[in-house]
């Protein structure tokens, strides 16, 4: 008791404790990335900033770029709002529209003395919203033991008629060596490829701006881009597994020395370094341009110290001060790559001229495109879309049957632009209509009534004596469970009823501030368009659930009881190793089942094939991937069955396994008839809590990503589940309100679920 | 026949366990291996310690443990606390409304988290905890212990009554029998919720990313060693394996020194009805 009240103490002190009001001396405060020797240059400028002007600026360290623009939205009203904050150009558009990002005034002096994509990367509607500082870009990486400089192709022909000649075969026809090496599935280095033939991600109009209606994936040159892939697909010239996404393959063959050519960055500069490949980086054939991810400075609108902010962020542009922050940013002498300058000075600089590498792609850097810094840009890599498709295209779909390309391309332009438009389409207000009113009110009505007639009916039957609760018991339980009651309602109610209210809003990506109450548009929307392909959806994640909760469980159970039975010192050493799956962070483990169950390289399948069993497709093909998942997610949860079912086998008397027993009922038999039924009611309550765990598991998402992917785009792959998709299908166009409105509508359903289920089992629990 | 069996109970308990081991193996591997550039690499180049060197050289790795470490015991106490004091109440007490919070409880825990994100960082904004620990150790005290309530209340239930009822007409006092009876009897249920309210606290990572993002030094392991490969930048899966091999070792320890708890003498005392 004693504790308990130190304990309500503890936390109310907390609840009541103000945040620290800072000093009214002025206070600049600076977000930027994540390179520890960045920020120490970074802090030493504040001093001096200080010292010249008396101004504090205060920098914090942002370990994920990626987190950034969430960060800001969240952070930007808040006392310690940062002014200046470093991310990446194409995260601005939704954050300039929502104004969370001051204009800019750019003078000649500045402008002349950065490379032009500092500016246009961060433009937009005409106004430049930040200043570039790093250009994240590629060219072409190649290794100088198997080209030479002066052999590099110059226009593509050339590229390609090189390629083909370095790429090499053994006498049995394997490919020992490639000129190119390329990813299929990818969209982001195959651009300038794309581009060559005619393809591209958003048109634009006659001023410069992005249509982004005008999308280019699916006319002729992109068919053209599709055959000419295939080609050097069939020259050996393309990743032959239909699975990866990324590059990593392509770099450890590159690393390997094996590899002459291919678009790349300096992403693994190091790992090239310790691998001793001799490299360079030239710009790409034809002076194609590479598409780009820039870096930079933007000042947060609603800075308190706007004059302060500024002065500051012109002060770390100035060429000294940039030449610094660079040499740290690539950690001083190690060069890693890692910050590629738009300083004019600084690419001129001895620190880079003197680094071959780094000097060749600060030239690149030059003559580059800047992804496309619209909302709408978002659509591209936050989706496995273009993937799925160029997947399709290129090795067929999961039944392994060719696609047509051009089919394929429209279908994926066609998903693209209804995005696009559901992206900016004004939600209007959608008055409720009466007869919502009228089954909502019925409904609750008639719930009412039912429990009206249940409890006269109860005062009527003359067994029925009411429980009188005690007034001094109740005050004390609810004395007790009020520090939790407190959380609860802080942490789990208020937010049920915060989203409640924004399905109702038109929050959005685009819409982050001003948004108002459009009434039932939401839900509106999701029963008139979005239902559809949802009943699959439901229905698989209910199988999904309840087959991981359900196996884990009796798995778990059944193992308990063996272990209990297993000499006691090696059991301890079980449990140790049973439980390491709840140790390691899953999305490692993830990874590994990921790897392992590879149809091409798995270790799975060529641990089977040397029994001579044929290639097993885990997760490429639809039904396997289901099972495949299913039992990947067992083995994460049978640990934590096994470990509560032991400590709860204790607590069963020992005189029902010898009366069974003395009945000469089998092992077997008492582990089905005894030990599993009272293990069960006792865990009631942790089962339909760990279906609602899976019902909500994300992890599934690392393991397939939602694949194999449905025949048709947008619709659900064969592991999706319900949340997944669903936000992914919501977050993607940056509809939160509408998210919001599923989850509302998720937790009703859900909710029923677990009421009913807890209902149906109160009997069975009482018994 | 039984022998047989028994044989095969064996044998199956043995490859699973393999299995298992496996994913230890594979995320040292992994750690100690030399240029890995893929997480699905099984066999690398060769094994070098570097990576360990790395991960305290280049990050605050250290701070980090140790941020987790504070967290992750205060929650444990905490949730140690509140969930036997709520499982207690739950079970043992009849009182008005007790169903009705139970159900409160468990329904509550449906909404998904990564939506709740928005309200969860305005509460932390309007009561000052945003980017103090403390603020971690409340909402991950409130995670589990939330979670866990359920479970203990399971256990609570599995203890007869009787023993209750005994002890009273012996004239002993509710509180008596809690400490005397009650609580050496779900000492196996407080170490599996110390456990879990451990690992719980140690590996969220959703809220802690959001809230604690002002000092690169405050944050908590998960959230530092997830930096680690959330950068396009050349993503170092080494230096990630090998902070969870750090990283792991506390939750070892921890499972290793309560293992006894939950053995320990359950049924000892008990009325043998």
């Amino acid at each position: 008791m004693k504790r308990l009240a130190i304990l309500i103490l503890f936390l109310l002190t907390f609840f009541a404790s103000v945040p620290a009001v800072s000093g009214s001396e002025k206070t600049v405060r600076v977000w930027i990335g994540a390179i520890a020797e960045e920020k120490e240059v970074m802090d030493e400028l504040a001093m001096e900033f200080k010292e010249k002007t008396g101004v504090n600026v205060e920098v914090y360290q942002k370990l994920e770029i990626f987190t950034v623009p969430n960060a800001l939205v969240n952070n930007a009203e808040l006392d310690e709002r940062p002014d200046i904050v470093y991310m990446q150009a194409p995260d601005i558009g939704g954050l300039a529209e929502s104004g969370y990002l001051l204009p800019l005034e750019i003078d000649d002096d500045l402008r002349s003395r950065f490379v032009d994509v500092a500016f246009e990367a961060f433009t937009y509607n005409n106004q430049v919203y930040g200043i570039g500082y790093s250009n994240s870009t590629y060219g072409l990486l190649y290794n100088k033991d198997l080209i030479r400089e002066d052999e590099l192709p110059e226009t593509w022909d050339e590229l390609f008629e090189k390629a083909e000649a370095l790429t090499l075969r053994d006498e049995t026809g394997n490919i020992v060596q490639r000129g190119l090496f390329l990813n299929a599935n990818d969209m982001w280095f195959n651009y300038p490829l794309i581009k060559k033939y005619g393809g591209y991600y958003y048109g634009t109009y006659p001023n410069g701006e992005y249509n982004a209606y005008d999308v280019g994936l699916d006319n002729e040159g992109m068919l053209a881009y599709v055959e000419k892939m295939k080609e050097l697909k069939a020259l050996g010239m393309v990743l032959n597994n239909p699975e990866k996404k990324d590059y990593s393959d392509i770099v450890a063959e590159f690393s390997k020395g094996s590899v002459a050519m291919f678009f790349y960055g300096l992403w693994h500069a190091e790992f090239f370094k310790n691998a001793n490949v001799n490299y360079g980086i030239a710009p790409l054939p034809e002076n194609a341009k590479p598409i780009t991810t820039v870096e930079g400075f933007v000042v947060n609108k609603f800075t308190r110290e706007e004059a302060a902010a500024l002065d500051f962020l012109r002060f770390i542009l100035e060429d000294d001060n940039q030449q610094r922050l660079i040499e740290a940013g690539n950690r001083h002498q190690r060069k890693t790559g890692e910050r590629n300058p738009t300083n004019i000075n600084v690419i001129n600089s001895p620190y880079i001229q003197e680094d071959e590498v780094l000097a060749s792609i600060a030239q690149v850097g030059r003559n580059v495109e800047p992804f496309p810094n619209i909302p709408e840009g978002t659509l591209w890599y936050n989706q496995d879309v273009t993937f799925n498709t160029f997947r399709a295209i290129f090795f067929g779909d999961s039944s392994g049957n060719e696609v047509d390309a051009q089919y394929k391309l429209n279908e994926l332009a066609d998903y693209i632009r209804r995005n696009v438009a559901l992206m900016n389409e004004e939600v209007e207000f959608v008055k409720t209509p009466w007869y919502v009113f009228a089954i909502l009110g019925g409904a609750i009505l008639a719930l009412a009534a039912y429990l009206f007639v249940k409890k006269i009916k109860q005062r009527r039957d003359p067994n029925y004596f009411p429980t009188k609760h005690s007034r001094t018991l109740t005050l004390l339980a609810w004395g007790l469970m009020l520090p939790l009651l407190a959380l609860l309602l802080m942490f789990y109610v208020y937010p049920i009823i915060h989203n409640f209210y924004l399905s109702f809003t038109n929050y959005s990506g685009l819409n982050l501030r001003n948004y108002g109450i459009v009434g039932i548009a939401n839900y509106k929307t999701i029963f008139l368009a979005g239902l559809q392909g949802l009943v699959q959806l439901i229905l698989w994640t209910f199988v999904f659930a309840l087959s991981v909760v359900a196996i884990s469980f009796v798995f778990g159970t059944f193992l308990a009881t063996i272990l209990d039975k297993t000499n006691v010192r090696v059991a301890k050493v079980y449990r140790l190793i049973y439980i390491l799956p709840w140790v390691i962070p899953s999305i490692i483990t993830l990874l590994m089942w990921q790897g392992l169950l590879d149809t091409e390289s798995g270790l799975v399948n060529k641990l089977l094939g040397l029994i001579g069993i044929g290639k097993i497709p885990w997760l490429s093909n639809a039904h396997m991937a289901r099972l495949s998942t299913i039992l990947v997610m067992v083995w994460f949860s049978f640990p934590y069955f096994m470990v509560i079912a032991y400590s709860f086998l204790k607590s069963i008397p020992k005189d029902y396994y010898e009366a069974a027993r003395i009945d000469g009922a089998s092992s077997f038999a008492i582990f089905r008839k005894i030990t599993l039924p009272l293990i069960f009611r006792a865990l009631i309550p942790i089962l339909i809590m760990s279906f609602i765990m899976q019902f909500n598991q994300f992890g599934v998402y690392i393991l397939t990503g939602g694949g194999p992917a449905s025949p048709r785009i947008g619709n659900p792959g064969a592991t999706d589940l319900l949340i997944t998709y669903v936000f992914n299908t919501a977050f993607n166009t940056k509809r939160y309100s509408l998210a919001a409105a599923y989850s509302v509508i998720i937790f009703i359903f859900v909710a029923c679920f677990a009421l009913i289920t807890m209902r149906a089992n109160k009997k069975k629990m009482e018994v | 026949m039984k022998i047989l069996n028994k044989i095969l109970l064996q044998v199956l308990l043995f490859l699973l366990a393999l299995v298992t081991l496996f994913s230890l193996i594979y995320v040292l591997i992994i750690a100690f291996g030399k240029n890995v550039i893929s997480a699905t690499t099984f066999i690398p180049e060769g094994f070098t310690f570097e990576n360990f060197v790395k991960l305290f050289r280049e990050t605050k790795f250290a701070n980090w443990l140790a941020n987790s470490l504070i967290i992750s015991t205060t929650t444990m106490v905490i949730s140690v606390i509140l969930v036997s004091v709520a499982a207690y109440v739950f079970s043992r007490l009849r009182f008005y409304g007790k169903e009705r919070l139970f159900n409160l409880v468990l329904l509550v825990q449906i909404f998904p988290l990564s939506l709740s994100m928005v309200s969860i960082f305005q509460i932390f904004v309007k009561t000052g905890l945003l980017n103090k620990p403390l603020g971690l150790i409340i909402i991950d005290s409130a995670l589990s212990a939330t979670g866990l309530i359920l479970l203990a209340k399971g256990y609570f239930d599995t203890i007869p009554y009787e023993l209750d009822e005994a002890a009273m007409m012996d004239g002993a006092t509710r509180l008596q029998i809690l400490r005397k009876i009650t609580f050496p009897l779900v000492k196996p249920m407080l170490a599996v919720v110390g456990i879990q309210s451990f690992i719980i606290a140690y590996n969220e990572y959703t809220i802690a990313s959001a809230v604690m993002t002002v000092n690169v030094e405050k944050m908590p392991l998960a959230v530092g060693l997830q930096s680690l490969i959330a950068g396009q930048y050349g993503i170092n899966w080494s230096m990630y394996c090998a902070g969870a091999v750090i990283g792991s070792i506390p939750m070892l320890i921890l499972f290793y020194s309560m293992q006894k708890y939950f053995i320990s003498g359950l049924t000892e005392g008990s009325v043998k009805s």
